[in-house]
């Protein structure tokens, strides 16, 4: 299993119920795979797979990636600073 | 000369000559500096009220991409010296400032408006930075549009 550090932002947060926690996922998953797992584990997270945003260690990840051991992952919708 | 590039996310209100000074060297003759400011009264669209927004960002990973923001700048205006873009979070009031950018440049025709409107257009992009809307009718937070591609 690999252990990795996850944070909610924003709507995702209040959903999540959390902005931070540590989990194990298993080795070896793309993010696309790690969505679904997600969703398994938080039920109340919008299931819209494209308005739910990823970061990997800061840098935006997409579907295909593999998830790297010990990765920060970060979890939020499409942004709305200014 | 190195040129100055400053990327940051604050707490604290932005003072606006102080960010512009420090973008300032002995040979800029130009600064375009773009304030986003909350606004209680939208009447494009959905009209409503606003009573105060409140801003939250992923910080490290948000001056990550200010960063980035300033490279693109630089490769597309050359010309351009200085680079400022900051975004204060918390809980905003109607009239405040949120986010400045400037760009100095020796001259006007360098590419400093372009630039400048290229850093709160690529903000409001890929920085990870969101608001909350607080109105009379209770609060939301707002969502952006634009889905990150390969390479952002």
């Amino acid at each position: 299993m690999n252990r990795i550090k996850i944070m909610f932002f924003a709507t995702l947060k209040e959903k999540a119920g959390t902005n931070e926690t540590s989990l194990e996922i298993p080795q070896g998953i793309t993010v696309g795979e790690f969505k679904e797992w997600l969703f398994g584990r938080f039920p109340n997270l919008p299931k819209s797979k494209s308005n739910l945003l990823v970061a990997i260690n800061k840098e935006y990840a997409f579907d295909q990636e593999k998830i790297p051991d010990a990765s920060e992952i970060a979890l939020f919708p499409p942004v709305s600073g200014g | 000369m190195e040129f100055p590039t400053i990327f940051s996310i604050t707490e604290f209100e932005l003072d606006l000559n102080d960010l512009i000074a420090r973008v300032t060297l002995p040979t800029t003759g130009a600064a375009c500096v773009f304030t986003g400011v909350v606004r209680s009264v939208t009447e494009r669209g959905d009209v409503h009220k606003t009573l105060e927004l409140e801003y939250e960002a992923y910080a490290p990973m948000a001056e990550a991409k200010m960063h980035q923001v300033a490279d693109e700048i630089r490769q597309r205006w050359p010309q351009v010296e200085g680079i400022a873009i900051v975004q204060r979070v918390g809980t905003l009031q109607p009239g405040t400032p949120t986010v400045l950018i400037a760009c100095t440049a020796a001259h006007r025709d360098t590419g400093v408006f372009e630039a400048a409107r290229y850093g709160i257009d690529r903000l409001k992009e890929i920085v990870p930075i969101w608001k909350k809307e607080v109105g009379p009718g209770g609060e939301e937070w707002i969502e952006g549009e634009y889905i990150p591609k390969f390479g952002d």
